[in-house]
């Protein structure tokens, strides 16, 4: 294809093709980390509107190892392919 | 093959259900900045203490102000109307500032206690407010010696899980 402005080997399609597929893929990564963290954190007897200070704490704490484990997930599959078995 | 694609397909989807249904559910909205920090300065462990210490404080004062006034001199009919007075309002001033002291340190260490551990466990549960009762109760009774001491933890964690429950099932 004669391109002018496109970098090498990729078109238009192909890149919003990968930013769509990026975009589910961050909206299914916000979707599952809230459900998680609310349903590990939060007591489902709900006896006030605010969170208290322990789920605060708890949901910090969540949020970080999920984002952890997630990076360290995303190295392993995109560096090895194959995964260690 | 010519085939018409337009307009002999039923109409779907656009049944635009009339918007008439109005229900007064405000939207969610976030939080904005100033309340998450609002949030982040309240949850500080020092702020909290230092405020259940000075509200503990006024509460002393105001306990200590109301059981001195009730306090009669012993010699009574020995005394001026003026010296009776002045006597009355040095005891209200005494028993209302050591009062005052109690109940601001009593607050303090038991709001303190009670947040470390609260953001230690990162849960909120009745043995926060237990681990707090016991701290405080045995810190305010550790000059007696021990057996004191594990009497007021026992004491005053029986009364915090009790006040709380009530504050519980009545807010």
């Amino acid at each position: 294809m004669a391109a002018n402005n496109m970098p090498a080997g990729i078109d238009k399609e192909q890149a919003f093709g990968m930013a769509e597929t990026e975009m589910e893929y961050r909206v299914e990564l916000f979707n599952r980390l809230a459900q998680t963290c609310f349903n590990k954190c939060v007591d489902k007897r709900y006896k006030e509107s605010e969170l208290n200070m322990g789920e605060n704490s708890c949901i910090d704490r969540c949020v970080s190892k999920y984002w952890q484990v997630n990076g360290i997930i995303g190295q392993m599959l995109s560096a090895g392919g194959k995964p260690p078995m | 093959m010519a085939s018409s694609t337009s307009g002999t397909e039923p109409t779907n989807g656009n049944s635009s259900s009339s918007e008439s249904v109005k229900s007064q559910i405000n939207p969610i909205r976030m939080p904005t900045m100033e309340e998450v920090r609002a949030q982040e300065v309240w949850d500080n462990c020092a702020v909290r203490s230092v405020v259940s210490g000075v509200m503990g404080g006024g509460f002393g004062f105001c306990m200590g102000l109301l059981l001195g006034s009730l306090e009669n001199p012993i010699m009574e009919d020995q005394m001026a109307g003026k010296q009776k007075f002045i006597y009355q309002a040095k005891q209200m001033g005494q028993r209302s500032w050591r009062s005052a002291k109690t109940f601001a340190v009593m607050g303090l260490i038991f709001s303190a206690v009670e947040c470390v551990v609260e953001k230690a466990r990162a849960k909120h549960d009745m043995t926060n407010t237990v681990v707090a009762g016991c701290a405080t109760g045995g810190a305010m009774s550790a000059r007696g010696g021990p057996k004191a001491a594990c009497v007021g933890c026992a004491g005053f964690a029986a009364f915090s899980v009790f006040i709380e429950k009530v504050f519980d099932t009545h807010s």
